[in-house]
């Protein structure tokens, strides 16, 4: 092990401490001694805003507090585990999760491996991404200013029935201690706004969503042109009353930047978490250093690219976050994983360990998941070659079961492509396959890449994630 | 160690209390203080063995403060920042618009509902859920040598909660529950099927519960799947209640709720007492019966429990209203007349209530029909038992266009074998309207909105499109 001590970099009004660390790391060297091999506690406190406008007037505005922190103790090779609001609690609760830990590796039986963690550096310090404006700051009225603008020009037709538009901040404390000497506090915001749009032609009713945030405070809001996400909504909700059903079956899809990044967060990402791989429900099993898709994909999970609403600095077992490239060229070159799964592979430990807040254990997680750019100019140069396909646009989220490696993921609106032309209006386009035949399909992608609208990922825990790429072409995707 | 400390519902009421006390202190007309409390034991297992044992508490208050018709609300976890708290729901309501006829609901008397705590969950302790989960690893291994349980866990809880308001309301209770859920996987020759199948009870569970064989057997029965033709037109299905509730309960519960209705933004306003689905059909929402699963003698701001039946025989005859949603649909002109129907439900202590539903049941006044002679009526179909991407069905329109890879094939009647993998799309709203078919087995199921549904196995035979690959 190493120790680094790193100055406290960009340290803010965070410095304030919830643990009392002297206590802590007394009580971690005293449930080290009666037999843990490593046991830390990870604390999070959290100051969130939520705001929620219906049709112009205040639904609902909900500020909150929470704080939570979860004990984690190996021994013997098994894992005990103990999650609390009570933070006075945490020392008494030590023992009896070590207990747990003892109970779950007696279990053990002789053909299963004992759990062991990656060596990494041990780090005291603080970091702090600080944002150019403390979202904590922000008043009730400004970031009520922010949505009657968006529900404003959202609102301007009558067959829009309703706009719903909201607001959500947070501010990210998190303390880290472990009985190897990790000490790290670390701390950033998130901000996000949203919009609903409603519109109806006689019993003809559809929605449209929209969003738009990342990791930062006000300034990522201020950034934004709400007047155009709001008119842009409109648009497309108008523009859905007049959509046809899609086609169903098996032809070319282009994808926008938002569904490039659900198609690869789905159809990649999840398989790539070296936990479920490990557990035996991942399609890319033993496939590391194979070819799994075509020249053209490069993948990318990169929680250190500021602004994404997957960015964080640290993982949640206290490791520098790093960006993992996950194919390259096609080939299978790296899984997401933590400590567990770094040793159980033998391979490096990429920070990919994230909890959904301080009440729960971390897993293998995605942050930041895109698709490099490939060799097309735009949107034209990839609709040119297609005969009959669709171009789908906007996600309303996906889903994977990694063990057979099919996925499924719904676009928000789309049109059909015929002889090289973008032409009708297609609603309700959702598009399934498989991870290891459509990694293979992907036969162009514009040059630009870069996250789309921010977005949430589910894996019995719900953590914030960005996603995004280029526009995507597939040669042969099922439409439904 | 007892699951639950001992006078964990006396500490959370005197929270409540020193939070109402200090509301009536700051001289604030209406207010309502929440709290939630739970205690539970974990077991996650992974890769075919136990991976964790867990265990913890988390609980907090919500506060909900009234002032002529303009309302606020904060929460906290520490009864020592209650001051600042109030003071954040009171500046929050100062600028929300006025609800003419928003007040806090009224004491009135409720029914207990039995069988929502178990005494003997709160005995349990790590060390029978780690039984259970071993006895659950070694079912599987007997039922199919070849599977293994790649994902889930065990879980049991207990949780306080309570409520105090101005109004007379003082009410707190204690529920239990007991959950198993487990993706069972078969790996052979190259090829992988899964199956995800749950239980959860407010009661103890069985040591291996059904589910378990359940799971086994759909991951069976979907190896060496056949080659099936795309049929040119619509298909009939047969979905079993865990494959149908995740649609149903994205689509039905938003189309019922009082103020989606009035706004226009259910396919069914403007329906109110029109046929709106098959004739034989009905939907009731029912949040007073015994052991179910989201039951409770009050709804989730003190107004006493009750059954509403939402559609009766095909007709829509009711909708989900809280006390705020129904005072600002009559305030805003959209309504001449509603009131709550006992149907406010939150996300815990930390949001105000919403309308929404408790246990959903979809019934039939028919012959209801075991599976066999759901195959022969369907004739040739599919049977679908999950879907993928349920979450992405668009509540606003009913339509849906989902995957499935835990699918059959039946022709005559009779199931020829399992197809690797088929979109599935219709209009769920359109789907119900005619053709409709019912098993004789409700099962309880979680949802991805709110509250549970009480489905059966459901045929449908008309407006739904099987793709297969």
């Amino acid at each position: 092990m190493v120790l680094v001590k790193t100055p406290d970099s960009m340290v803010s009004g965070n410095s304030n401490r919830y643990l009392d660390v002297d206590k802590i790391n007394k009580s971690l060297d005293l449930v080290t001694c009666n037999g843990a091999t490593y046991a830390e506690v990870r604390l999070v406190a959290l100051t969130d805003y939520s705001v929620a406008m219906r049709d112009g007037k205040l639904e609902r505005a909900i500020p909150g507090q929470e704080i939570g922190a979860t004990i984690r103790v190996l021994a013997d090779g098994a894992w005990g585990v103990h999650s609390t609001t009570d933070i006075s609690s945490l020392q008494e609760q030590m023992s009896p999760t070590l207990k747990l830990a003892q109970s779950v590796a007696a279990r053990r039986s002789a053909k299963d491996q004992p759990i062991k963690l990656a060596e990494v550096p041990i780090i005291e310090d603080s970091i702090h991404w600080v944002p150019k404006k403390d979202v904590r700051n922000t008043e009730l009225s400004q970031r009520l200013e922010h949505l009657k603008v968006m529900n404003s020009t959202a609102s301007e037709h009558e067959n829009i029935v309703s706009v719903t538009c909201g607001w959500h901040d947070e501010n990210i404390h998190t303390e880290f201690l472990s009985s190897e000497g990790m000490n790290r506090t670390w701390s950033f915001q998130r901000s996000l706004i949203n919009g609903m749009v409603t519109a109806r032609d006689g019993g003809n009713v559809v929605s449209y969503r929209t969003r738009f945030g990342g990791e930062g405070g006000l300034e990522l809001i201020e950034s934004c042109d709400v007047d155009a996400l709001g008119e842009n909504a409109r648009i497309s909700a108008l523009r859905l009353l007049k959509a046809q059903r899609a086609p169903s079956g098996k032809m070319p899809l282009i994808a926008d930047r938002d569904l490039t990044g659900v198609y690869i967060h789905e159809a990649l990402g999840h398989p790539c978490e070296a936990d479920l791989v490990a557990a035996g429900d991942s399609c890319l099993d033993g496939k590391l250093g194979e070819k799994i898709g075509s020249d053209l994909v490069t993948v990318i999970d990169d929680p250190t690219i500021r602004g994404g609403y997957g960015a964080h600095p640290v993982d949640d077992e206290g490791l520098d976050t790093t960006e993992k490239c996950l194919i390259k060229n096609g080939v299978l070159t790296e899984y997401l994983n933590h400590r567990e799964t770094a040793e159980h592979f033998g391979i490096k430990p990429n920070a990919g360990a994230r909890a959904q807040d301080g009440l729960h254990h971390p897993l293998v997680r995605m942050s930041n998941t895109l698709i490099h750019g490939g060799t097309h100019n735009d949107l034209d140069d990839l609709v040119d070659d297609v005969e009959y396909g669709v171009y789908a646009c906007g996600s309303r989220g996906g889903q994977v079961d990694t063990g057979r490696g099919s996925f499924q993921f719904a676009a928000q609106e789309a049109w059909l492509i015929e002889n090289g032309e973008i032409t009708t209006p297609l609603k309700d386009v959702s598009v399934s396959g498989l991870t290891l035949q459509i990694l293979n399909d992907v036969d162009g992608l514009t040059k630009d890449s870069r996250l789309a609208a921010p977005g949430f990922c589910g894996k019995g825990q719900t953590v914030p994630v960005g996603d995004g790429g280029p526009i995507m072409r597939i040669s042969e995707a099922l439409v439904g | 160690m007892n699951l639950l400390p001992d006078g964990a519902l006396d500490r959370l009421q005197d929270g409540c209390r020193i939070i109402g006390s200090r509301c009536n202190q700051l001289g604030i007309s209406q207010w309502e203080v929440v709290a939630t409390q739970s205690y539970g034991h974990q077991i996650d297992i992974e890769g075919g063995k136990i991976s964790l044992a867990g265990g913890g508490g988390e609980g907090g208050y919500g506060i909900r403060v009234l002032e002529d018709g303009k309302f606020g609300f904060a929460y906290l976890v520490d009864v020592k920042s209650a001051d600042e708290a109030i003071n954040s729901a009171i500046s929050i309501a100062r600028m929300s618009p006025s609800i003419e006829g928003f007040v806090l609901p009224s004491e009135q008397s409720a029914q207990q509902v039995a069988g929502l705590f178990d005494k003997s969950i709160i005995d349990l302790d790590s060390e029978f859920l780690l039984n259970q989960a071993d006895a659950i690893i070694s079912e599987v291994a007997s039922l199919d040598s070849r599977a293994v349980v790649t994902g889930g866990g065990i879980g049991v809880s207990a949780n306080a909660a309570s409520i105090l308001t101005s109004e007379g309301i003082e009410s707190g209770g204690l529920t239990t529950s007991h959950g198993v859920g487990v993706q069972i996987s078969i790996e052979e020759n190259g090829q992988l099927t899964s199956s995800w199948q749950s239980k959860s009870a407010k009661s103890q569970l069985p040591n291996v519960p059904q589910c378990i064989e359940r799971a086994v057997e759909w991951a069976q029965l979907t190896r060496d799947p056949i080659k099936v033709e795309a049929p040119e037109d619509d298909s009939p299905i047969l979905m079993t209640s865990e494959g149908f509730s995740p649609l149903f309960s994205v689509v039905v519960p938003t189309a019922v709720k009082g103020e989606k209705l009035v706004r226009n933004e259910s396919f069914w306003s403007g329906k109110m007492s029109q046929n709106v689905i098959s004739s034989e059909l009905s939907i009731i929402d029912d949040a007073t019966v015994e052991a179910g699963k989201s039951s409770g003698s009050r709804d989730d701001e003190g107004v006493p429990s009750r059954q509403n039946v939402l559609i009766q025989d095909g007709k829509l005859t009711g909708s989900l209203w809280s006390t705020r949603d129904s005072a600002q649909q009559i305030s805003e002109g959209r309504i001449d007349s509603a009131h709550t129907t006992g149907s406010a439900i939150r996300s815990g202590h930390q949001s105000p209530p919403i309308s929404g539903c408790s246990n959903l049941f979809l019934s039939s006044s028919k012959k209801s029909h075991n599976f066999e002679s759901m195959l022969e009526v369907m004739g040739d179909g599919f049977v679908i038992n999950s879907v993928m991407g349920a979450h992405t069905a668009n509540p606003t329109s009913g339509d849906f266009s989902v995957t499935s890879s835990s699918i059959l094939r039946v022709e005559n009647g009779e199931i020829i074998g399992a197809v690797k993998q088929a979109g599935v799309s219709g209009n769920m709203a359109k789907a119900l309207q005619k053709g409709v078919y019912l098993g004789d087995d409700v099962r309880p199921q979680g949802s991805y909105s709110s509250g549970t549904m009480y489905v059966p196995n459901v045929l449908l035979t008309k407006g739904i499109r099987v793709n297969p690959v």
